[in-house]
């Protein structure tokens, strides 16, 4: 018997026979493990691995997107961002089939490069993710960013929505699993507030299917005791403590903000803006960009499955009209979006 | 004169000058020698294989291999899978105006080199030449006629029977992905690139042996997801025995795609009797091209579609995929 059917063989005999349970992953990559693992095939029935908010690309408001598109389409303007951002859909069309002046970068020192290369221009760098993308734009305005450079911040925080969640009884999350992408910056410390003040076991865990098995059978084990911490199995790449300089950067150029998630809507300090200090480097400022009401997609559900009141395949439109191909909302967009990792790995 | 022009698809004299100067060079059948607008050839009493294939691959020159080699492999190996000793072939060029003719002359090499390979007659052929822009450089159409010395049907595919693969899977997508240079990733992947004729024949003999398929385009899965469809069967694959190169996989990961759905031009499922696998491996592995084939999978009657029984014994379906990971790949 290997390591791997051991731990299962262990979250089979923990579960409790006479509840169910749900543990949340917050994390497109954990659910991606998950889902491409066929791990749900192996869990018992009364047990849900349910995905919650972890893609940020699903997340991003309308209204920023909206403005990406109206910015790229002026003639000074160069708008740079992460590839999956030019193919989120919104009532204008996305960058990629309605943009005009737009590149794809995979990291900020690209954004600089371009504004390098072309100073008779305005480079727009839309920013979006969690703390993980955050900390490398705070990294390139630590180091100096050419005069041409703004940002359009649209950062969001992954403690905040998850406090949104546990606060939601329709939900009823009964353990967490943290992403260690986004705990190798906050801290595994960032969590305790689950278990300490919701009483919600916690772990902090890698994306080795064995380490996220670990991370559930300690969640259960938890249930079973009854007595609630945040365990971190993900020891080897996340401290406690976190990234201190790296957090320490977010601080500096960053300051939460009250903002809209898409789906969703308006969740106070759940998003980080340039600081005043910076906000000559704010492309929100520069072209006073104002909020554009966001319109439903008509019959898309994406708002519930970041939320994990729904399963991708609970919408009507899933493997129907809405497929990678043509996405018809946010979460069928990004490798990290559930719809996006169920559409390749459930029928 | 160091491009392909306009003339020399018109048929006349840059026409004949670029078939006795280039292609009759590389290329010897007497049929294509004798220059008649039809090729006179035999055919074995019985039954005969025909098929056709167009290849539009970008990069036209890549680690392993190139469009010329390729446009044999290709066609080389529809036959071979279908049962067939591939015996002719016709080659056709649609070429963009201002093409390199050293890149054509090495075109016709590789493909000259290849046919030699397995004794196969290039016996008619065409060249068509379209102004600057209204192609990529050049494609090619062959065609290929082999005699039939095994029939494979789905139909004899049942319950029990396993599935065999030849060799590494998604090692031709890969190559080309990366040939591409979209990417900023310096390793460098071999194409599988090779005709199967060889490979392949040998197993036509044992008994058990039931039906076979080349996974170019789509890879492994999109083959096995097919067959599934066609016979109402399940099929179940153990990701742990799938040979995937361990480069192929790095970057696979890193790009997003799944070698299951990479393209392939050197490999072939076999579905065999469970009797039979013992004798198909042993057969395979004698030659190179099949030093890695190994069993994947197995036909069964409980479920229908492609499973994939994942590393720490989960299941979950493979479906088709709605749209090519890579186009332009053959
Ligand atoms: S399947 Fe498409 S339309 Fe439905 S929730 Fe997902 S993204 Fe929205």
């Amino acid at each position: 018997m290997n390591k791997t059917q051991d731990i299962i063989k262990a979250i089979h005999s923990l579960v409790p026979p006479d509840r169910n349970l749900k543990i949340m992953n917050v994390c497109g990559s954990h659910e991606h493990t998950i889902s491409f693992s066929g791990m749900r095939s192996l869990m018992p029935e009364n047990l849900e691995l349910i995905p919650g908010p972890g893609c940020p690309v699903c997340v991003c408001p309308e209204s920023d997107i909206i403005h990406a598109i109206q910015l790229s389409k002026k003639e000074e303007v160069v708008l740079v961002t992460y590839g999956d951002m030019v193919r989120v859909p919104s009532k204008k069309g996305s960058i990629r089939t309605d943009g005009i002046n737009f590149r794809i970068i995979t990291s900020p020192s690209e954004a600089i490069r371009i504004a390098e290369s072309e100073p008779d221009r305005t480079i727009v760098f839309f920013s979006i993710g969690f703390e993980t993308t955050t900390a490398p734009t705070a990294a390139i305005l630590e180091t100096g960013i050419p005069d041409n450079l703004f940002i359009l911040s649209s950062h969001r925080l992954t403690p905040t929505i998850m406090e949104v969640l546990v606060k939601d009884r329709e939900i009823g999350i009964d353990g967490f699993v943290c992403p260690g992408h986004v705990s190798a910056i906050v801290g595994s410390n960032a969590w305790n507030v689950f278990s300490e003040k919701y009483n919600i076991p916690t772990v902090v865990a890698g994306f080795e299917a064995d380490n996220l098995l670990l991370g559930i059978m300690e969640i259960l084990l938890q249930v079973k005791e009854g007595e609630f911490r945040t365990t971190n199995v993900y020891s080897g790449v996340v401290r406690p403590e976190g990234n201190e300089q790296a957090r320490k950067l977010l601080d500096k150029y960053f300051k939460v903000s009250d903002v809209n998630w898409r789906g969703i809507g308006h969740i106070p300090a759940s998003g980080l803006e340039l600081r005043e200090a910076f906000s000559d480097r704010d492309a929100r400022k520069l072209f006073k960009l104002e909020e554009i009401r966001e319109e439903k997609i008509p019959g898309c559900i994406c708002g519930n499955v970041v939320l994990g009141k729904a399963y991708p395949a609970d919408c009507r439109l899933f493997k129907k009209s809405c497929s990678p191909k043509s996405p018809q909302g946010p979460c069928m967009v990004s490798g990290e979006g559930s719809c996006n990792i169920w559409y390749k790995t459930y029928k | 004169m160091n491009n392909i022009e306009i003339g020399h698809g018109s048929g006349g004299k840059l026409t004949r000058d670029l078939i006795s100067s280039l292609f009759l060079k590389y290329l010897s059948s007497s049929e294509l020698h004798s220059m008649e607008d039809a090729a006179t050839i035999n055919i074995h009493s019985g039954k005969t294989a025909f098929t056709t294939d167009s290849y539009v691959i970008r990069p036209l020159f890549f680690p392993g291999g190139d469009i010329g080699k390729l446009s044999v492999c290709g066609t080389v190996n529809d036959l071979a899978v279908s049962g067939a000793i591939p015996e002719y072939l016709s080659l056709s060029f649609i070429i963009e105006e201002g093409f390199s003719l050293n890149h054509m002359e090495e075109i016709v090499k590789s493909i000259a080199e290849e046919a030699d390979r397995s004794a196969l007659k290039i016996v008619t052929g065409d060249t068509k030449v379209v102004e600057r822009g209204k192609c990529d450089g050049i494609y090619i159409n062959t065609a290929g006629i082999g005699t039939i010395v095994r029939t494979f049907t789905v139909n004899d595919v049942s319950s029990g029977d396993v599935v065999i693969v030849t060799g590494t899977i998604g090692d031709h997508g890969t190559a080309v992905a990366l040939a591409r240079n979209e990417f900023d990733i310096e390793t460098k992947v071999e194409s599988d690139c090779a005709s199967l004729d060889s490979l392949l024949t040998p197993v036509f003999d044992i008994n058990g042996v039931k039906w076979m398929r080349d996974p170019t385009r789509g890879g492994a899965a999109t083959v096995l997801v097919e067959l599934s469809e066609e016979t109402n069967l399940g099929i179940r694959i153990v990701e742990e025995n799938i040979p995937v190169r361990e480069d192929v996989q790095f970057i696979a990961d890193m790009l997003g795609y799944d070698p299951l759905y990479l393209a392939n031009e050197g490999k072939a499922i076999i579905i065999a009797s469970e009797e039979a696998a013992g004798s198909v491996l042993e057969k395979l592995h004698t030659h190179p091209l099949g030093e890695y084939a190994v069993i994947i999978g197995e036909i069964s009657s409980d479920f229908q579609g492609l499973r994939l029984k994942t590393k720490i014994g989960g299941e979950r379906p493979l479906d088709m995929l709605e749209e090519d990971q890579l186009p332009r790949i053959c």
